[in-house]
């Protein structure tokens, strides 16, 4: 009794006075009592894909928006995962309850194989780089098609689980816990270095800070999560292949994340909520799929230079000119301070 | 507690370009030494030299050919060969030239990330007041973008940002550039104070007597090389000095 007081009183002066965070929550709550109502499997489907591609573009958005270590080769780390499962579980017969962590594992050592030799390379040059890894990992696939499956890639992989609800429930818990840890680091010192580095580099050399170390654990932490989502969707789909590796796999965390807010963690949420389903359900279109969402992208990117999800923030909470305390939009005095809002 | 700094014969070049050659130079534990000189004397590239970023563009290959040679010891450890964030890490901490205030983070934030080298979270927060104490705009604008602020309040939240480190010896790389007379005054007699809490200064400036003024001895350097050395009043007082190097 006393306990749930105590979370009352949370909820009540911690989330319930911001409209983005009471959003937040209801998006959460949402997603966890959806299949109470809706047994459509399609639906299911389609969210499954995106809480996995959702932490697929928060890893994006640690390396590249956070640390400024911007990746084109990203698909690299989602590849790996996949087929580090992929293999496990059709070579040794592991069950994916332990292939996907040593999915996510394999990937996190790609994640320190790749920022070694990126570590003196910047801007540009960096993306120039990343680039080539996934390349060079689909080479090695075609090179050996026996153990890799080749073109073909590996298929008849264990299913996730049983069902598709219990499918569901994985996929949106672990995507929820994920973001939730990362959004923890990005809020935490480390975060503040991360930004840090991407801003001035050097300086942060000069204050004392090994930046190569910090480098290095962006790409392990990033590489992490997305060898984790590929692994999960290796085992959704039951089948593993050179298409994890290709370009559109690099380039979709880099429209998802610009498109919802760079270095906001939740941006990246919102762009693969909003847009994979959009892709999705626009098949209904077939002939127009693609030029109706090149649009959809364009016009956010033109409007709305920062991403949609800080633009939304913005229209919902303002700041308190004296305090700097963030306030709902409906309020004319600061819930800290008292001073004036300004309309 | 302060510590002496001594550099012996320090050369760097960037491949064919010498820029500083052979210069000798030496800061008493907690003393203040200003290096003044014209522009392009190669001032700024000795303070980037002492706080190891030299080393680290060679050894990022940003820069082909840079040479750097010369002995540099802070009390008594040779510091030359360690990497940037080591040398930091014994108290030898650069304030940079044109301030670079990580612009997208508040003001807070900025200090935050000075204190990096501050393990005790009590020991950062009795930094913090005392940085704020000496510059109480910065914590009147404590949750503003630092890259909103005046460049007199971006050259205090610099400085402030590296007495987060908990420096022996502050290195201050051309703090009055662009800065009007109005706002000079009040920073330098901010760096003064700093100086009276035992904390080693060698200061990087154009604004020769401005800098002289306030320190123990100086230096006054041209094309990369020590043309004259001593007290500030001898330096000010000598005519040849002050008519060619300084300008006034």
């Amino acid at each position: 009794m006393f306990r749930l007081r105590i979370l009352g009183r949370y909820l009540h002066s911690e989330i319930l006075v911001l409209p983005a965070r009471v959003l937040a929550l209801v998006f959460i709550a949402a997603l966890l009592v959806l299949p109470l109502f809706s047994g459509d499997s399609y639906l299911l489907m389609v969210l499954i894909l995106t809480a996995i591609f959702t932490m697929y573009a928060v890893s994006w958005d640690l390396l590249a928006g956070y640390a400024g270590q911007i990746s084109l080769g990203h698909a690299l780390f989602f590849g790996v995962g996949a087929y580090t499962a992929a293999l496990l579980n059709t070579k040794l017969g592991l069950s994916p309850a332990f292939g996907i962590p040593l999915g996510a594992v394999t990937a996190m050592t790609s994640g320190l194989l790749v920022g070694v030799p990126c570590l003196r390379l910047r801007r540009h040059y960096l993306a120039l780089a990343t680039l080539a890894f996934p390349l060079m990992l689909t080479g090695i696939v075609f090179a050996f098609p026996e153990f890799t499956g080749g073109e073909l890639g590996i298929y008849a992989i264990t299913r996730l689980a049983a069902t598709r609800v219990v499918e569901y429930y994985i996929a949106i818990g672990t995507m929820l816990l994920v973001v939730a840890l990362l959004w923890k680091l990005t809020t935490s010192r480390v975060g503040l270095i991360f930004h840090a580095i991407r801003e001035d580099e050097v300086v942060v050399r000069a204050l004392g800070i090994d930046t190569i170390r910090y480098k290095l654990l962006a790409f392990m932490v990033s590489g992490l999560v997305a060898g984790l989502s590929g692994a999960l969707y290796a085992h959704f789909l039951r089948t593993a292949g050179p298409s994890n590796l290709d370009l559109f796999m690099s380039f979709h965390p880099v429209i998802w994340t610009i498109f919802g807010g760079a270095a906001t963690i939740y941006g990246p949420v919102t762009g693969v909520f909003l847009l994979f389903p959009a892709l999705e359900y626009l098949r209904a279109v077939p002939e127009y799929r693609m030029l109706i969402f090149a649009l959809l992208i364009l016009l956010v990117l033109r409007l709305l230079p920062g991403g949609l999800a800080p633009w939304i923030r913005d229209r919902l909470e303002k700041q308190c000119p004296n305090c700097r305390m963030n306030n709902a939009f409906v309020r004319s005095t600061c819930r800290a301070c008292r001073s004036q809002l300004t309309p | 507690m302060a510590e002496g700094l001594r550099v012996q014969g320090l050369s760097v070049s960037y491949g064919p370009a010498l820029i500083v050659h052979e210069v000798d130079l030496e800061v008493g534990a907690g003393a203040t030494v200003s290096v003044v000189g014209p522009n392009g004397a190669g001032k700024t590239t000795v303070l980037r030299a002492l706080s190891g970023l030299v080393l680290w563009e060679k050894s990022s290959s940003r820069q082909a050919g840079v040479q750097l040679v010369g002995e540099v010891w802070f009390g008594q450890e040779r510091v030359d060969h360690l990497p940037a964030h080591q040398i930091a890490s014994r108290g030898l901490i650069l304030c940079p030239e044109r301030r670079r205030p990580f612009r997208e983070m508040t003001v807070e934030e900025n200090l935050q990330a000075g204190a990096y080298l501050v393990r005790s979270r009590k020991v950062a927060q009795q930094r913090m007041a005392e940085v704020c104490r000496l510059f109480p705009v910065l914590r009147e604008r404590g949750r503003q973008r630092a890259g909103t602020l005046s460049g007199g309040e971006q050259q205090m939240l610099a400085i402030g940002r590296a007495l987060m480190g908990g420096p022996k010896l502050l290195m201050i790389d051309e703090p009055s550039t662009g800065l009007a007379p109005l706002v000079k005054q009040p920073l330098f007699a901010r760096i003064r104070e700093i100086k009276t809490l035992g904390i080693g200064i060698l200061l990087v400036e154009q604004d020769a007597e401005l800098a002289l003024s306030m320190a123990d001895s100086g230096y006054v350097l041209s094309q990369g090389r020590v043309v004259a050395q001593g007290s500030p009043a001898e330096l000010l007082a000598d005519e040849v000095v002050r008519r060619s190097y300084l300008g006034l």
